[in-house]
């Protein structure tokens, strides 16, 4: 059985083109639209491998990903963050939050800025799974 | 001690008269002839002088005129013969001081004395008084015209322009400012020209009407308002202009305006728009940039799909050809065979779906990029709306019957609330199309997004006549609705709730379309309730 990788976007554009990737080397992709989606998700299918869009409707990416790395069931998942804002925006917007008196949580274990290459985005996903 | 001249051809005289004067306690000098008393005066000053009139050569009242032509302020006192009563006269006349008839009494000689002597100390005095009331004038004098020189030049060096008129109108001060902005000189406007040229309009007919006595409560006239007035080039300048009314108690004597030049406030709000219309380009390249590059990265997940999907189909295509047919016949080989044929067959299916899927995607962002580069041709170009006669009822009717199907897709009712006396109005039949198809599809958009899936959606299209010049659309949800914050943002360029579905360009085209035809949008929206856009147009019914 192929290792599950949730993917999760609120543009259906990025959805289609990562699903293709992960399928053509031969995992299978799961689908969320937003965060809340996202979570539902995880809890069902048990994915390996979490690919995470940040600028979502409803539950963003960044409450998701404090949500599953505080979450002691879901912490070991590895998270790619796949994201049109930058690396340092994110982890500056992670770092306040740990300051505002929340748990802290490590840094996602890769992060990749939109756009990416099916190439790059295809290897960084073996890497984790293999 | 005094000074005194005596003049008398006797020299006897001279001796008795100069021992008296002198015991009286004057110094005396004297002179033997008219000729040498003038010499000696002229080269002294002698307050008083006493001469005898009959003198060889010149005579007394000769020298007396002389003395009075040197210094009329001397005192001369003049000496006849016994009952010469012409000549003293005479000299009385020509401003001698008194008059004493030979033989000289030291008495009468005194008591002239004393009263010339009274006479020089009231001379001196009253000269000294003038003097002071001369000095004085001129301080006074001197202090109003600094007074007046800092006034006016206070009212010269005004930035503002100063007029100021008497009772009859007639231009009293004109200063520099006016000067440059009128372009009259003051000579110009105190000659030829009166309030009426310089004062706008209204205010100049309010001030005549102060002046004769038909407009008591002038205070209203005083309010500082924009204005426009013609400079003599003819050019119109902008202008704050205030005015009072100058009274002497209470009878108006005058009026004052001042004239606060526009233009050069007028260039800087031209200039700040014009840099804040800069700015906007430089934010519309933004998200023009940025709307483009997401279209351009979906682009590049089709095809790189749809790449993978056809490499996959050539790989599949020579596995085929691979397959040993040669065989076929024996059994077992013949299950192995199937399972091969049925392996690339669901492979070529499995292909044929990411194929499908990604030409799909290719699809779905050339029809992006074409709604952007259409609504951003709507939106930048100054399209002249073309007017017609024609009746809104009709772009209501049309623009239903293009929704109904998507409407029904989505289980949403549209419902026609149209005005049949409508009338026609004058306006641009394919613009306002186009607004209310944008609306329209919101409102759909709106019912499609709303996460509450007990409503029963509907989207109602209204036309209203609101009165005899003026017509109203009205597009109204029960969907999704829009929070403050949205409502805010929604006329702002790039802006979209519908993530990468939206240009962010609707809003905005339709608004400005409906800015061309002079009419108004107006929104009002509750989160989970839903929203009412309106449209007014003016336009009589034709």
């Amino acid at each position: 059985m192929a290792k599950k990788v949730l993917i999760v976007d609120d543009d259906v554009d990025v959805r289609t083109f990562v699903s293709s990737v992960v399928e053509d080397i031969g995992y299978k992709p799961e689908l969320a639209k937003d965060g809340e989606e996202g979570i539902g998700k995880i809890k069902e299918e048990k994915p390996a491998l979490i690919i995470l869009d940040i600028l979502m409707p409803k539950e963003s990416g960044i409450k998701m990903y404090r949500a599953l790395k505080t979450d002691s069931q879901f912490s070991d998942i590895p998270v790619i963050v796949h994201s049109g804002i930058a690396k340092r925006t994110f982890l500056r917007s992670q770092k306040a939050l740990d300051e505002f008196g929340d748990q802290p949580v490590p840094e996602p274990e890769a992060y990749l800025e939109k756009p990416v290459e099916p190439e790059e985005l295809g290897a960084m996903i073996k890497k984790f799974l293999s | 001690m005094s000074k005194l001249l005596l003049i008398d051809d006797e020299d006897g005289i001279r001796k008795v008269l100069s021992i008296s004067l002198k015991s009286d306690g004057y110094d005396v000098a004297t002179a033997a002839s008219g000729q040498q008393g003038i010499d000696l005066f002229q080269k002294e000053f002698f307050p008083i002088v006493l001469t005898d009139i009959k003198m060889p050569g010149m005579d007394g009242i000769e020298v007396l005129r002389r003395i009075k032509e040197i210094n009329p302020e001397v005192e001369v006192i003049v000496i006849t013969g016994h009952g010469d009563m012409e000549s003293a006269i005479q000299s009385l006349h020509l401003g001698a001081s008194d008059f004493l008839t030979k033989p000289v009494s030291d008495q009468l000689l005194s008591i002239a004395l004393k009263r010339a002597e009274e006479r020089l100390k009231t001379k001196k005095t009253l000269n000294n008084y003038a003097n002071d009331l001369w000095y004085m004038v001129k301080e006074k004098t001197e202090e109003i015209k600094r007074r007046y020189e800092f006034e006016d030049k206070l009212v010269q060096r005004s930035i503002d322009g100063i007029v100021a008129t008497d009772k009859e109108e007639n231009i009293i001060i004109f200063n520099s400012a006016a000067e440059e902005m009128f372009g009259y000189t003051v000579n110009e406007a105190k000659s030829d020209m009166n309030a009426g040229n310089f004062y706008p309009e209204g205010i100049s007919q309010r001030i005549s009407d102060v002046f004769a006595g038909k407009d008591r409560d002038a205070s209203d006239i005083f309010v500082g308002d924009e204005a426009s007035i013609t400079a003599k080039s003819g050019e119109a300048v902008p202008v704050r202009f205030s005015c009072a009314m100058l009274y002497e108690g209470d009878k108006p004597i005058g009026s004052v305006g001042f004239f606060q030049d526009l233009r050069k406030i007028k260039h800087l709000e031209k200039e700040l728009i014009k840099s804040e219309r800069l700015a906007a380009i430089g934010q519309t390249v933004a998200g023009l940039a940025h709307g483009v590059k997401n279209i351009l990265n979906g682009l590049k997940g089709g095809l790189y799909i749809v790449n993978t999907a056809l490499k996959k189909g050539a790989a599949d295509g020579a596995a085929e050809n691979k397959i040993d047919y040669s065989n076929v016949s024996a059994l077992p080989l013949q299950a192995r065979f199937l399972k091969q044929i049925v392996d690339i067959s669901a492979e070529r299916e499995r292909q044929q779906k990411k194929l499908k899927t990604g030409w799909e995607m290719v699809e779905r962002n050339i029809h992006k990029v074409s709604e952007l580069v259409l609504d951003l041709l709507s939106y930048s170009k100054e399209r002249e709306p073309e007017y017609e006669k024609y009746n809104p009822n009709i772009i209501a009717d049309e623009v239903c019957d293009l929704m109904e199907s998507k409407a029904k897709e989505y289980d949403i009712d549209l419902i026609r609330d149209i005005d049949r006396e409508m009338g026609e109005i004058y306006l641009d039949p394919k613009g306002m199309h186009s607004c209310l198809l944008n609306l329209v599809s919101n409102a759909i958009d709106a019912c499609v997004f709303d996460l509450d899936t007990q409503k029963h959606w509907h989207v109602k299209v209204m036309t209203r006549r609101k009165n005899e010049s003026g017509v109203a659309f009205e597009v109204v949800d029960n969907g999704c609705g829009m929070d403050e914050e949205t409502q805010s943002k929604i006329f702002a360029e790039f802006f979209s709730t519908k993530g990468t579905r939206g240009t962010g360009l609707g809003l905005l085209v339709t608004q400005k379309i409906i800015k061309e035809h002079g009419g108004t949008m107006d929104v009002a929206s509750q989160p989970g309730k839903g929203t009412i856009f309106t449209i007014r147009l003016p336009g009589k019914k034709v």
